[in-house]
């Protein structure tokens, strides 16, 4: 540009400087910490949201919560969680309370963004030991489990029986599902719904032996052949019709693909229970273990905890709420809602008492496997979901696995 | 210019030497191909409108299962009342009338105020300061997300109406249209106007701006469409749902915050609402848009 | 465009390189003619006010920095300042707690640069696929909105057409609606059992899964004509790697997915070029084109050698905004895919966004909003050497106005910055 041009830029630029130390001052709350406020509280509270049903529940008992205690109570679903949430810490007013996903946990934690209240919780012992370590930080517990779940096999009894299929049928190993798979295709019904997702694929690697990383999260094992055969065996699905990912039917994910009939088996967690009785009651369905592959049984668990903000200015009450909706009674009050499972152990016998058909999701506790806990491999491991959807393709289960082996060596050693 | 009026200008079509039968044929036919070609596109351009307008009464399967068809069949309203009770519409909509409102107001003031200056007052700098706008204009809007997110932070204003008003009140664009539109205003008015005693910003209000009034309106429509349909800058603006906009919460409700299922009724339905109010501003200024465009070219 | 509306040249002959006048006319683009159009005969820096007293020059000052002030405030508080704050962060690793001005930041130096463009990782794989992407996106959004838009203007402006104002309407009117709504509609089309494959289905075509199909045009393409099998692509392109990415991937073309966002942009803006388009045939003469028609030129001829040549500056300003416009994409991105399927409608405006605002890596996310703003620059320098280029007076040295006598400010206006300012008000 012309050398007025640059000088008028200057100009203006001078002036924004002028501008900007005069304000400054006024801006960031640097590291005081934050001040508390006592009495009644006005919460907000983000949750990602499996579905209108956990919105609703949570929501109800928010307001119990709010009229019990004369706090008011903001419960507001998040589009994209991990994205809001990242912008609201920067951004110095996150919400009160939030979701954490045990993937993100060491995220928030090691940026300081959470309030470690473990302590505070004076019966945080009851609550599974499994689940406490996930949340666990430098030695703190840093937040409540609100709940957790595994994946099962979720069968539309109806379309298994259109396709003159038994309870014989249920496929117990790799080879049944690919037979019983077989023969719904042939009646013209599609077999299973998925996802191109770590968190569903993830389940046929554990069953064949593999997984991601070492026991203790320091060394990547992304490449085993047991990863690979796992892989390669989904892919096979996939190429021949007997399994499909949601998109793939016009579902934003395997439950509503089930709910909708347009698929006979899917393979979700215990969460696809409040969608089926909210959205689609009129399916018939069953729920049973996922067939075991080569190395024996096999599943994955997930859990949730409910984050309080190291920023909040009622941390207190936010104690006191999380107490209350993680409360054995609420906890089997939300289990009957959206179909989590009550992270306390003093709450199984009445979830078993309660949902007898559940026990396929329960038992799977005993050889689920957990995500992986470490900070900064989000990226990595979002990178090798992107990956998962060429299954259907052209991906090569290798080079995927390869990339996925490359990035998690970077990521745990730095 | 109005382009409505363009044809007018034009001399009438070039005398004709006399046609014989099928050379007369063969012209009616290559206009009935014309008009048809014309209609196709047409449609192409205005279908998906109607789709939307269709499939936003439709129930959920009835979407999926024809969803080329804009009749409803069964007719249900469902979606525009799960629109109102079960999400936050209603509020969105509020946030979107009070900020494009302000913000039009404050463009239309401010960037007519400093197009003013630029264009007839006479002092240091100002051609520098010109060069500017014209620097700040060249800026891609796209780059300055993260940029506005830091300044805001550091203000103190993430997350507050401010935030969204404040860095869309003047924009550069604005200004350079207005000190365009300025300059074809005789200066014998304001010497006029001068003598009579009337200070420089009397002069420039009752003076000199009614004059630029369609370059006024033309700004008033750029403003109040671009403030409407803004949605980059709430992203890096606000995160509490209390500040969303209507485009901010329609694209919330497209990623996942209904939850479960598609649910492309509802959703079409909300897209619609949002963009009935620019629709409406469309049909009735319609020429004013069209300078706008026009100017868009050259801006000013 | 008076000044070439006398244009004594033959019908046919003002085709080709064009006359001296064209060619001045096209360098300073539409800005120059527009400018002259509305200052009339008195313009802005006509001699009276530069003989006033210098004390209405003194009282004119403090008017005009106070008109000026609430501007001047405004745009450098929140263009200017931010600007220089992301510079600064960019060098920094940031994570998003505390103050990024604090002296607690890391300051890393270039890393986050060069983890752009040397060092081989995720960063740069993510970074050069949505420059791939971005730049298929380029190759075809603006040819095709760059056509189509000129055909919908030459149709409308027929002399003959009734209904025109219906037409224009119907253009147009999907410029003028939000990106955002715009991208639900077209996500409803473009579903697996959307309208698209409905309609396609009606010819007998199975549509695609547009947005979860990952594949690239190109290598379905190159499959279909059995020179490549897309499944397992020969192990010279599959393991030739350049940037992080295989030659495979570099040249797959945009994906099925990154299509249907095409098709959506395409739609959306030709409705604003053809406005532009429209406003350049207005001002050609109408006698060439009756002359030349009376010389028995076919209608093609006639586009040929007679219309386009005189539209080149608007052709000129079409493209360069549309270059400017398609590297900014990221509202229907945002809306409609996220970046996905498989990172294939990932662009680096939306990968700025996410890198900083979900993996709390604002260094890095400013550093890709940076090297995304030298494209755009690289983009208008591109135009305006182009441009010189042509203009280029014989022995002369014409770059960055760097001439005996300053032109007027007018003419020194780069049109890139107009129209990115345009892009942004009015390109969805």
């Amino acid at each position: 540009m012309t050398r007025r041009l640059r000088r008028g830029g200057l100009a203006l630029a001078a002036v924004a400087l002028v501008l900007a130390s005069a304000a400054c001052g006024s801006g960031f709350n640097k590291n005081s910490s934050t001040t508390q406020k006592a009495g009644p509280a006005n919460l907000q509270v983000l949750i990602a949201s499996s579905g209108q049903a956990e919105t609703d529940a949570v929501k109800q008992a928010a307001a119990a919560f709010a009229s019990s205690t004369g706090n008011t109570v903001t419960v507001n679903p998040a589009q994209d969680i991990g994205q809001q949430l990242g912008q609201a810490f920067a951004g110095g007013n996150p919400p009160d309370l939030f979701y954490v996903d045990a993937s993100r946990f060491a995220d928030y934690a090691s940026i300081g963004a959470l309030y470690p209240y473990g302590s505070k919780v004076p019966d945080a012992n009851d609550f599974y030991q499994s689940l406490r370590q996930t949340f666990t930080f430098q030695g703190q517990l840093y937040c409540i489990p609100k709940d957790f779940s595994t994946l099962a096999l979720e069968i539309n009894t109806d379309l298994w029986a259109k396709a003159k299929l038994t309870d014989a049928d249920i496929p117990t190993t790799w080879d049944q599902l690919v037979t019983v798979s077989k023969k719904l295709k042939a009646a013209g019904i599609t077999p299973l719904a998925t996802a191109d997702t770590r968190d569903r694929l993830g389940a046929f690697v554990v069953e064949n032996g593999g997984w991601w990383a070492n026991k203790d999260d320091t060394q990547a094992t992304a490449d085993s052949p047991q990863n690979l055969q796992a892989l390669q065996f989904v892919q096979m699905l996939l190429k021949q019709g007997l399994a499909v990912y949601p998109k793939q039917v016009d579902a934003g994910w395997g439950g509503e693909a089930f709910g909708k009939g347009k698929t006979a088996m899917a393979m979700e967690g215990n969460w696809i229970r409040g969608a089926m009785t909210s959205d689609y009651p009129n399916i018939k369905y069953e729920v049973k273990p996922l067939p075991a592959g080569p190395a024996g049984q096999g599943t994955l668990s997930f859990t949730q905890c409910w984050g309080i903000s190291a920023k909040s200015k009622f941390k207190d009450q936010a104690v006191k709420f999380v107490e209350y909706m993680t409360a054995k009674a609420q906890q089997l009050t939300f289990a009957k809602a959206f179909g989590v499972m009550p992270s306390r152990q003093s709450a199984k016998a009445d979830y078993l008492q309660q949902f007898p058909d559940d026990a396929a999701f329960i038992d799977g506790a005993q050889y689920a496997q957990g995500p992986l806990t470490v900070a900064k491999v989000d990226s990595v491991l979002a990178d090798f979901d992107s990956q998962l959807g060429s299954l259907t393709t052209n991906g090569s289960p290798q080079a995927i696995l390869q990339k996925l082996q490359t990035n998690l060596s970077a990521a745990l050693k730095g | 210019m109005s382009a409505s009026s363009v044809h007018l200008r034009r001399t009438p079509a070039p005398p004709r030497r006399e046609l014989d039968g099928s050379t007369r044929a063969r012209r009616i036919a290559t206009r009935v191909t014309g008009y048809a070609v014309l209609v196709i596109f047409a449609l192409i351009f205005i279908y998906p409108f109607i789709i939307q307008l269709g499939n936003t009464f439709k129930t959920e399967p009835n979407a999926a299962a024809d969803p080329l068809s804009p009749i409803p069949h069964p007719f249900t309203d469902a979606s525009f009342l799960r629109i109102f009770d079960g999400t936050d519409f209603p509020r969105w909509m509020l946030n979107s009338v009070f900020i494009t409102i302000l913000v039009t107001l404050g463009r239309v003031f401010f960037d007519s105020l400093a197009g003013y200056a630029l264009a007839r007052l006479h002092f240091r700098g100002r051609k520098a300061l010109f060069a500017g706008v014209i620097a700040v204009m060249a800026v891609p809007g796209v780059v300055l997300l993260i940029p506005k997110f830091l300044v805001l932070n550091q203000l103190g204003l993430y997350d507050s109406y401010t935030a969204l008003i404040l860095p869309t009140i003047i924009d550069a664009a604005g200004i350079f249209i207005m000190k365009q539109s300025f300059e074809m205003v005789p200066h014998e008015m304001e010497e006029a106007a001068r003598i009579d005693g009337a200070g420089i910003f009397r002069t420039y209000w009752s003076v000199v701006l009614p004059m630029v009034r369609p370059a006024v309106l033309t700004l008033t429509i750029l403003s109040f469409q671009g403030s409407w349909n803004e949605f980059p800058q709430t992203l890096v603006a606000v995160q509490s749902p209390q500040y969303f906009t209507l485009p901010r919460g329609v694209a919330n409700l497209v990623s996942g915050s209904l939850g479960a299922g598609t649910q492309y009724p509802l959703k079409l339905g909300a897209a619609l609402l949002a963009t009935i109010p620019v629709a409406i501003l469309f049909m009735v200024f319609q020429r004013y848009f069209v300078r706008g465009a026009n100017e868009g070219g050259v801006k000013g | 465009m008076t000044t070439t509306s006398n244009d004594p040249s033959g019908p046919l002959g003002a085709g080709g390189t064009g006359t001296p006048r064209q060619r001045s006319a096209a360098s300073a683009l539409e800005l120059r003619v527009p400018v002259r159009r509305w200052a009339g005969p008195r313009g802005a820096d006509g001699p009276a006010p530069r003989r006033r007293p210098n004390r209405i020059y003194g009282r004119q000052g403090i008017a005009g920095w106070t008109f000026v002030a609430p501007a001047i405030v405004i745009l450098g508080v929140f263009l200017l300042l931010p600007i220089l704050m992301a510079l600064f962060v960019s060098f920094t690793n940031w994570s998003g707690v505390g103050s990024p001005f604090s002296s607690s930041t890391p300051l890393v130096g270039a890393s986050n640069y060069t983890h752009l463009f040397t060092v081989d990782g995720l960063a740069r794989e993510d970074f050069m696929t949505s420059i791939r992407n971005n730049f298929y996106y380029v190759l075809l959004v603006v040819p095709l909105q760059t056509v189509l838009a000129l055909a919908l203007a030459l149709v409308v402006n027929g002399r003959l057409l009734r209904g025109k104002g219906f037409f224009r309407t119907a253009f147009y009117f999907p410029s003028v609606t939000s990106s955002v709504a715009i991208s639900v509609v077209f996500l409803f089309m473009f579903s697996n059992s959307g309208a698209v494959n409905a309609l396609l289905n009606f010819f007998g075509i199975h549509g695609p899964q547009w947005f979860s199909d990952p594949r690239g045009v190109l290598q379905i393409i190159l499959g279909g004509l059995g020179i490549v099998d897309p499944n397992n692509p020969p192990a010279a392109l599959a393991n030739s790697h350049f940037l992080s990415l295989s030659t495979w991937d570099w040249i797959a073309g945009p994906s099925v997915a990154m299509c249907a966002i095409i098709t959506l942009v395409v739609w959306t803006t030709s409705g604003t070029f053809m406005l532009m388009f429209l406003a350049g045939l207005q001002n050609l003469p109408i006698e060439l084109d009756e002359a030349s028609m009376l010389d028995g030129a076919t209608r093609w001829q006639r586009l040929r050698y007679v219309t386009l040549p005189q539209l080149k500056p608007t052709l000129f300003l079409v493209i360069t905004l549309g270059l400017i416009g398609t590297w900014q994409v990221f509202d229907q991105i945002y809306v409609m895919s996220q970046g996905n399927p498989a990172k294939t409608t990932l662009t680096p405006a939306f990968l700025s966004y996410r890198t900083a605002f979900k993996d709390f890596n604002y260094g890095s996310g400013a550093a890709i909003s940076f090297v995304l703003f030298l494209i755009i620059v690289l983009m208008t320098l591109l135009q305006r050497w182009v441009m010189r280029d042509r203009d280029k007076p014989p022995g002369g040295r014409r770059w960055f106005g760097r001439r005996p006598t300053s032109p007027p400010i007018e003419e020194q206006i780069p049109v890139p910055a107009l129209a990115a300012a345009i892009e942004r008000s009015r390109l969805p």
